[in-house]
């Protein structure tokens, strides 16, 4: 009686089993595929990452590098003006006995050009400096001439290099008057050197001195800003005087 | 939920594997894209199959993260988690077409199996979306696909078990199976992380590759001094305290213990033209103030800097609409002295010193950058490459 009981189920039971072992090896082997997928995937995605960190990149996007400002007036001859005070002057010279500053021979020499074209060169500077007005045959720097100079200093941005050009008026001999401009530019480096507390300020500073032997300034430069602009202004007093300006010009 | 014999739930977690498996081999695949040292866009998108895109800040942010990949000391950018997300779904996958075809041949003890470790995906997602909310403040939706499938795929094998408790009916699977199911997982979950590690790109010739300062000190004004309490490597960082990328290099320089080991002299680089002559436009407006209330900090520095990170969307706001905004929360969070010290002539010589310290070394313009004494860690070596960097260049950093 049991022997013969219910051969179906068991039928069915075997191909049920058959079916699951189906089921379970389609399973194993989309398992397999995906694992063996995802494994190339991975190695191409490295591989060509790998490849590419070999090859230069061709369109790479250029970054700009900090530098010292540069701009309009910084024309070539303006520059190479610039470079000759510089090096001629002991600006861009290092180490003891490096010579401070220009005299007029000097400037005379290394610029190479007249009067005018110098002043010209340097009216692009009109607003960025200024004009610090001294008494006649004096050098010490009165009150709005230090606001002046601090004002100016203080504006500094972009520049590397700071220019004091000081001059002498017609009065007097030439050799006084040579003498005279020349302890204006020291006084207003005196008083930049103490104002900045930078050890470095004679790296920055550029000294000329012209006496009233070259590219004295026309009455327009009365213009220009000064530390005495309620005062009446003609060659004479313009030319008791230093101009100073930052300077945004790359050497 | 279904009813006993409904195919439903197994198809649910095949389709949420499925799912998974699209969206781990996008994240996998933008992070090995990097691996070129170059920058991509990266998929961040719930919509399955959606392009890249170079607007995924949050997706990038995640994966710059210290938690997307591990090993990153021996391995340049690490191994990311997204590769063993990729091999668990292929198994999830796998597992849940078998139990597609086999229907209520499946055993009892292979649906418990696969309800019990169909969970472990969503208790990874809920730990990585924690981390996000917590850690990252934000949830890059790449990783959001992730977090999604796994609840599907949880939902899915779950509701494949219940019918199935007590039913009689179904065939009796050997418990050896157990083991072997598992080995499987964890061969398929570790496969494409073992050939991820194995093919990854030698980076060592390239991360000393960028260069070196020429004058390793500030002559004359001092730097921002931040000294870490274990300080053993002398560092130069030059930054934009309004800069996104500033923000996130310093927050990992945090998050991953790195800032206590170093010995930091600070450059401010603001990329604000209202100081900064090398731009002629401000990419980050306002920087120049922010800039010098972090000069202002003198000791207290590094907590300026850091309030700057953290209010930096506001404080950009600020910038943009104007001065005086700007100041106003400075003064609120700082106070009177400090907002007198900004407005100081000298701080603004100290600031424009900064500049000039820049532009005398010809670094780019570009921040955040930083140096290892004088040499220049390359940009990608700063967020991906970062940890293997230190590991090559001072390991003394990550003891």
């Amino acid at each position: 009686m049991t022997q013969a009981q219910d051969p179906l189920p068991k039928t069915v039971a075997m191909s049920g089993a058959g079916a699951g072992a189906k089921a379970a090896g389609i399973g194993l082997a989309a398992g397999l595929v995906l694992m063996a997928g995802a494994a190339l995937g991975v190695r191409s995605w490295t591989s060509s990452a790998g490849q590419r960190l070999t090859e230069p990149e061709k369109e790479k996007p250029k970054v700009a590098i900090a530098d010292q400002a540069e701009v309009a007036y910084c024309t070539p001859q303006f520059k190479q003006v610039l470079e000759r005070v510089l090096h001629s002057c002991g600006l861009a010279s290092e180490g003891e006995g490096a010579r401070r500053g220009c005299k007029p021979a000097d400037v005379k020499t290394f610029a190479s050009i007249s009067d005018d074209d110098f002043n010209a060169l340097f009216t692009p500077l009109k607003d960025r400096g200024g004009v610090v007005m001294f008494d006649e045959g004096r050098d010490d720097l009165d009150d709005k001439a230090k606001k002046l100079l601090e004002e100016r200093w203080y504006a500094r941005k972009g520049a590397r290099y700071f220019f004091v050009v000081a001059r002498a008026s017609k009065t007097g001999s030439v050799s006084k008057n040579n003498a005279l401009s020349h302890r204006r530019a020291n006084s207003v480096m005196f008083f930049l050197t103490q104002l900045a507390g930078d050890p470095e300020i004679e790296q920055k500073v550029g000294l000329l001195w012209l006496g009233n032997e070259f590219a004295q300034l026309s009455k327009e430069y009365c213009g220009w800003p000064n530390s005495r602009p309620e005062e009446k202004c003609d060659e004479e007093p313009i030319n008791r005087s230093a101009f100073v300006s930052w300077v945004d010009c790359r050497l | 939920m279904f009813s006993r014999g409904s195919k439903a739930p197994a198809l649910i977690a095949l389709v949420a594997s499925a799912l998974g498996l699209l969206f781990a081999s996008n994240s996998t695949f933008d992070y090995a894209a990097h691996l070129d040292r170059r920058l991509h866009d990266v998929h961040c998108s719930f919509i399955p199959g959606a392009a890249a895109t170079p607007e995924a800040e949050a997706c990038r942010a995640a994966m710059y993260s210290p938690y997307s990949a591990l090993l990153k000391d021996t391995y340049w950018g690490g191994i990311p988690i997204s590769l063993f997300g990729l091999g668990a779904f292929c198994f999830f996958a796998a597992f849940s077409l078998y139990l597609l075809l086999a229907g209520e041949r499946a055993s009892r003890r292979t649906l418990g199996f696969f309800a019990l470790i169909g969970l472990t995906p969503l208790c990874i997602s809920l730990l990585m979306l924690t981390i996000s909310l917590t850690q990252l403040g934000q949830v890059c939706k790449t990783c959001a696909g992730i977090y999604i499938s796994s609840a599907l795929l949880a939902f899915g094998a779950v509701t494949a078990w219940l019918p199935s408790r007590g039913d009689a009916s179904r065939p009796v699977a050997s418990l050896a199976l157990i083991p072997a199911w598992l080995v499987g997982l964890g061969v398929t979950t570790l496969v494409p992380a073992v050939v991820y590690a194995a093919s990854v790109p030698d980076q060592r010739p390239y991360i000393t590759q960028c260069g070196e300062i020429k004058q390793p000190k500030m002559k004359g004004d001092n730097p921002v001094k931040i000294r870490g309490s274990r300080a053993v490597q002398q560092t130069m960082l030059f930054e934009d305290p309004l800069c996104p990328t500033c923000k996130a290099f310093h927050d990992r320089l945090v998050t991953e213990n790195i800032i206590e080991k170093l010995d930091i002299d600070l450059v401010l680089f603001p990329l604000d033209n209202e100081c900064n002559w090398m731009l002629d436009t401000a990419l980050h407006p306002g920087a120049c103030i922010v800039s010098k209330a972090v000069l202002c900090g003198e000791g207290n520095s590094r907590a300026v800097l850091e309030w700057a990170y953290d209010q930096q969307e506001f404080l950009s706001r600020a910038g943009k609409a104007g001065e005086n905004t700007l100041r106003a929360a400075i003064k609120q969070r700082w106070g009177e002295s400090l907002l007198r010290c900004v407005d100081d002539r000298k701080t603004d010589v100290r600031l424009n010193n900064h500049l000039h310290f820049a532009s005398e070394n010809n670094i780019p313009v570009s921040t955040p950058q930083m140096y290892l004494g004088k040499r220049r860690v390359c940009d990608e070596d700063t967020d991906l490459g970062l940890r293997f960097t230190l590991a090559q260049l001072a390991p003394e950093v990550l003891k």
